[in-house]
């Protein structure tokens, strides 16, 4: 379509639809998802084919599983070409500057989605679509359990496939929200938010979405492999037991620990570092403060995780016995490393989600942010915080009597930082002017299903009220309510939000109101009963209960469909925008924030020129401080040309 | 630039009268709620058959008490904002709202409120924890209970009884010694308000004092393997005399 | 416009339907299925609670899977223990029921001695090859019956527990069952009275499994050692 030429390497290089394909590149012209599959695959075969006849222990099997999963990582993340660059390096010639465009995907249209990408939008993009995909499969074993729990003694699956999919279902949404709105945002968005041209380690970003999708394929794999029979949180000496899916469990969690660690490296050292002329911490965006605290957490606490899994896999393929108490054992030291990871990872699921409804209600109210300070100290605490509060799921256990006083403190100490995010957003949206997009209406059922899972949440952090409500479906309804009702509201907000500037393309507002009120009536039927069965006293995990759980069952089970129809309108939305959507301005929403001042589609290289910041993106209501590079396509001004010397340049950016 | 005055007067004025009928939407939402929170969960939850499960349901209704009245500003808020502060055309609004970005008052009141509500629970969380953990008394019943997967069973030291269904005299305290043969089982009464983990290779213990005759359930609460959907038992309660019958019968020596 | 949207919608919710209900017949595919074993109901017979039609159940428990319910080549786990020749059974409510066990397996240690006492069955007693007992020595139990289900306002409580004496260690194999031999197997019988309709499960207390106390693989199977058991209106 264009014509003007690029001249590469040039700062200002925008675009890359247009572009020859640049010289370098190598093997990598070779390498995608295709040849990293197959390599996987074959280097598994093999590590099976050497293991299998070597090892003879009584522990062999769960030995070669894991073994096999290893080989299919390797043999992955060589295929898709994660270590040319490395590689190359150590065998003496290092990337040329056309690989490295290469590797950031200039000139390939649609393909370098399938490939090791080190463009930051691609990044996103991938994270986004294995989210929503992790979600779909989760979402779909939810309602495997609730047709199974729609009435007594149903016998829908059986109680063993239940357990195998309860636990499956479980660590599969926990990994799905944990990516779903750092990885596509925090990777798309974030670096333009602070006005950068990418990530710090685009390579490491890279790394850090492939070794993902090693891993989720690895955890999916339970599926196939007796599934994960322990709940998500697998608790030993139960997981000692479990089928091979366990072992799957066990390696899925360690690439996806890796990659975490990575990915929050990469997100911390881009925050601090790459930030724009101009943008102090005060000046940061709310969500950029919010991603870092999520990715601080995330570095901090997955290494209890990681540990917890090797000692497991330590268990289970050669037959040490830190979990089995018949060789000293202890199921406490499990449940200890297991939370110390399980708490802040609740945060780390629900902090992008909220910090994502902070940054939207300025826009759509358009008010200033409500009290920035008050917004950090709120992050603050709750990420400080939420390191202290671990033991709070242990209150029943017996580990320490002693500690559940101090621990019960903690908890009930985290309600204040978290309220102090409601009076921000209701600071903000207090007398603004309010526009109801799908976006908004997300920021509004936010308030209402976190403040429900909130409020739930001190009850369960009362020592003893815990001792009856835990481990009942009281917990199961607590927890989805912060999760979802907070994480996952988040999600939407910021999905309907961004969404037009990652494609270039409005969602329909008409089935976005749709989805809306399905996902937001069903998901409250559903969890609203679950709370009233807890109470009565139905245990988690069952797969059968007594007749007299049977009403509050049948409505959560009525509601679980509604929100399922709901969450597949969301899907047929995205699928129709996506292929025909209203093509999106560069700034539909009028945002403030600095990815909104360059052109959609986003051009290879972010900005043609990069923005100086004077004041922070929550200006409204006040005089623009001083003039800043022209925003493209604003909202009341549709159809203004983008600036640049070379407007259609960017075209083919989406994958539309 | 200041505004004219007169602007400035509307504008207090009208903030004046936003406030109040936001007030008024909270108060009818919080007493909707403590409504709610006197009526409902004592009726939900299982028949309070001990002192811990009666005390567990006025926690639970102080608690939604004190929860409605802290839901009720977010949503009193919320709900009003979405009902006066709407921008009318559907469309991208007109102008900008006011650039208020700090509101001193506001968030000290919101802190020292929060902070008084988070205390309040804490005490009372700590005063309900100290009273559950004091001794117990020197004549309790002591029951021995063995999760194994997937069949609670149960051994009664002093009286030389085993059973798979607890059976407990009425009125006297119980201590109950909790251990597994296995895997984490949790040993929950939902009608006593108690539970606690089964542990492998260790011994946990919970008490409680019965003060209704009747039959209750025990729950395995804590996933256990294949059949953990029905490691589910009988508590039969029992007056004394009840109880020692059972005890005779089942060739046990009931002590003095 | 509209009209098309949410046509397209509810194809989608159409189309996700179907993949959990797929996603349900991959679970149900992957189920071991095995009949329903009636108990045959042959006479009448006087008990505490008069008199009550006889009901007649058989089941075997195998060291193996060779001779089970899972195939002539013994299934995917061949040397699984088993019981057969079905895990689900059903027997008739308000009835005397008599399961007569030919146990084929050698035994050892229970986890827990509270299993080695025979309960809930008349007199709490069976018979070995027609010696009753109340009780076997936990050390040496081959395998128990365990049936207990979710107390309920509607459905009665029911608690069977009978430990199963194993064979002797040495014992020759001298019974040919499908082609694999096996120790005269221990016959033991028990019964019990059954009130109104109610659903059971029932498995085998004794560590007869692998992994962690002996409670992985045939254990933690459905159609191994575990079963429901129905008592049928």
């Amino acid at each position: 379509m264009a014509t003007a030429a690029v001249t590469p390497g040039s700062a200002g290089g925008n675009g890359h639809g247009s572009v020859a394909v640049p010289d370098g590149g190598g093997v990598m012209r070779r390498l995608n998802i295709g040849t990293g599959i197959v390599s996987g695959v074959i280097v598994a075969a093999i590590f099976w084919a050497i293991f299998r006849p070597l090892l003879h222990s009584p522990w062999a099997d769960d030995a070669v599983v894991n073994l096999t999963f290893l080989g299919w990582a390797i043999g992955f993340m060589v295929g898709i070409g994660a270590f040319t660059g490395p590689l190359r390096w150590a065998g003496g010639r290092d990337l040329t500057f056309e690989d490295r465009e290469y590797m950031a995907g200039r000139g390939q249209g649609r393909s370098r989605y399938f490939k090791f990408c080190t463009d930051h939008k691609v990044v996103g993009w991938q994270y986004l679509v294995l989210g929503m995909t992790t979600l779909g499969i989760g979402g779909v074993m939810a309602m495997i359990i609730r047709t199974q729990l729609s009435r007594p003694d149903n016998h829908i699956v059986t109680p063993q496939a239940y357990n195998a999919i309860v636990g499956l279902h479980g660590i599969i949404m926990i990994l799905s929200l944990s990516i779903i709105v750092t990885g596509p945002f925090g990777n798309f968005i974030m670096p333009m938010m602070i006005g950068a041209r990418g990530m710090a380690f685009p390579r490491l970003n890279a790394l850090s979405f492939w070794l993902l999708f090693a891993g989720v394929i690895v955890l999916l794999s339970a599926f196939f492999l007796g599934g994960i029979p322990t709940g998500w949180n697998v608790y030993a000496p139960l997981s000692l037991q479990g089928p091979a899916g366990m072992d799957a469990y066990l390696m899925g969690i360690l690439l996806w620990a890796l990659s975490s660690g990575i990915a929050a490296v990469n997100m911390i050292v881009t925050a601090i570092t790459m930030r724009t002329k101009g943008m102090n911490w005060g000046r940061t965006p709310i969500f950029v403060w919010g991603v870092m605290a999520t990715m601080v957490l995330s570095l901090l606490f997955f290494p209890a995780f990681q540990a917890a899994m090797v000692l497991l896999g330590l268990d289970r393929s050669i037959g040490t016995s830190f979990y089995d108490p018949n060789g000293g054992g202890s199921q406490w030291l499990y449940q200890n490393l297991f939370w110390l990871f399980g708490h802040p990872e609740v945060y780390i699921v629900l902090l992008p989600g909220a910090i994502a409804i902070l940054e939207i209600a300025p826009v759509f109210a358009r008010k200033p942010l409500f009290s920035h300070r008050v917004a950090v100290l709120g992050i603050v605490g709750i990420t400080t915080l939420s390191a202290l509060v671990w033991a709070h799921h242990m209150f029943t256990t017996g580990w320490a009597p002693a500690l559940n006083g101090p621990f019960m403190l903690t908890t009930e100490l985290i309600s204040i930082p978290t309220g102090l995010l409601f009076l921000v957003i209701l600071g903000t949206i207090w007398r603004g002017r309010i526009w109801t997009t799908v976006s908004m209406l997300f920021v509004y059922s936010f308030l209402w299903n976190f403040v429900i899972g909130g409020v739930t949440g001190v009850y369960l952090g009362d020592v003893p009220l815990n001792y009856q409500l835990h481990g009942s479906l009281f917990v199961t309804a607590h927890f989805h309510y912060t999760l979802i009702g907070g994480g996952l509201m988040g999600f939407f907000a910021a999905f309907y939000y961004w969404f037009p500037k990652m494609s270039g393309r409005m969602l329909n507002e008409f089935l976005g109101k749709v989805s809306f009120w399905l996902i937001q009536i069903g998901f409250n039927v559903v969890f609203l009963a679950m709370f009233f069965v807890g109470m009565q006293g139905q245990p988690r995990r069952v797969a059968d209960y007594a007749p007299r759980f049977a009403t509050g069952n049948g409505i959560a089970t009525l509601g679980a469909y509604i929100l399922g129809a709901g969450m597949l309108v969301f899907l047929w939305n995205v699928i129709v925008t996506v292929r025909r959507g209203e093509v999106a301005i560069g700034n539909p929403w009028g945002g403030k924030t600095l990815e909104w001042r360059t052109t959609t589609p986003v051009p290879l290289d972010d900005f043609a020129e990069l923005p100086v910041v004077v004041s922070d993106p929550y200006t409204y209501g006040e005089p623009e401080p001083q003039p800043v590079p022209a925003i493209a396509g604003a909202a009341g001004a549709p159809g203004t040309a983008p600036p640049g010397p070379n407007p259609a340049a960017s075209s083919g950016e989406a994958p539309s | 630039m200041a505004d004219p005055p007169d602007t400035v007067e509307k504008d207090a004025s009208a903030s004046r009268i936003h406030v109040r009928r936001a007030v008024l939407l909270w108060v009818v939402i919080t007493v909707l709620g403590i409504v709610f929170a006197l009526f409902v969960p004592s009726r939900v939850f299982p028949f309070q058959a001990s002192s811990d499960a009666t005390r567990i349901t006025a926690t639970f209704i102080a608690f939604t008490v004190l929860g409605a009245a802290v839901a009720a500003v977010v949503w009193a808020v919320a709900a009003y904002t979405l009902w006066a502060f709407r921008s009318g055309s559907g469309g991208p609004p007109e102008s900008d709202g006011p650039s208020v970005r700090r509101h001193i008052r506001a968030e000290a009141a919101w802190i020292t409120v929060s902070s008084i509500l988070t205390l309040v629970a804490i005490v009372w969380g700590l005063a309900a924890l100290s009273s559950v953990s004091s001794a117990a008394s020197s004549d309790a019943l002591i029951v021995n209970v063995t999760g194994q997967q997937w069949v609670w069973s149960y051994s009664y030291p002093d009286e030389h009884v085993n059973s798979p269904d607890l059976v407990l005299p009425v009125g006297r305290e119980v201590v109950f010694r909790v251990t597994s043969k296995d895997v984490v089982h949790s040993f929950w009464i939902p009608s006593f308000g108690i539970k606690v983990d089964a542990n492998p290779a260790e011994v946990t213990q919970t008490r409680t004092t019965p003060t209704v005759p009747g039959l209750y359930e025990v729950r395995c609460a804590e996933l256990c393997g294949l059949y953990h959907s029905y490691m589910e038992s009988q508590v039969k309660v029992l007056t004394r005399s009840g109880f020692e019958a059972w005890v005779k019968a089942n060739g046990g020596k009931v002590e003095p | 416009m509209r009209t098309k949207l949410l046509v397209g919608a509810l194809v989608t919710v159409v189309v996700g339907a179907a993949v959990v209900v797929a996603a349900i017949l991959v679970l149900r595919a992957g189920a071991i299925n095995q009949p329903l074993l009636t108990a045959q109901v042959r006479g009448t017979a006087q008990t505490s609670q008069g008199v009550l039609p006889h009901a007649f159940l058989n089941l075997d428990t195998w060291p193996d899977s060779m001779a089970g319910p899972h195939g002539p080549s013994g299934g995917p786990h061949p040397g699984w223990v088993t019981y057969g020749p079905s895990m689900n059974l059903s027997v008739p409510a308000h009835s005397l029921v008599t399961i007569t066990v030919h146990q084929y397996d050698s035994g050892e240690a229970l986890l827990n001695p509270f299993f080695a006492k025979v309960r809930g069955t008349v007199g709490d007693r069976a018979t070995l090859n027609g010696k009753p007992y109340s009780e076997i020595n936990y050390q040496h139990t081959a395998h128990t019956f365990t049936a207990r289900g979710i107390p309920s306002a509607t459905q009665p409580s029911l608690f069977i527990n009978v430990p199963l004496p194993p064979t002797a260690d040495d014992a020759p194999a001298v019974v040919k069952v499908n082609g694999t031999m096996y120790p005269k197997p221990n016959v033991i019988v028990f019964s019990f009275v059954t009130g109104d309709p109610g659903r059971y499960v029932f498995n085998c207390e004794f560590p007869c499994g692998i992994g962690y106390q002996g409670f992985a693989g045939p254990m933690s199977t459905l159609g191994y050692m575990a079963g429901t058991l129905q008592v049928a209106g």
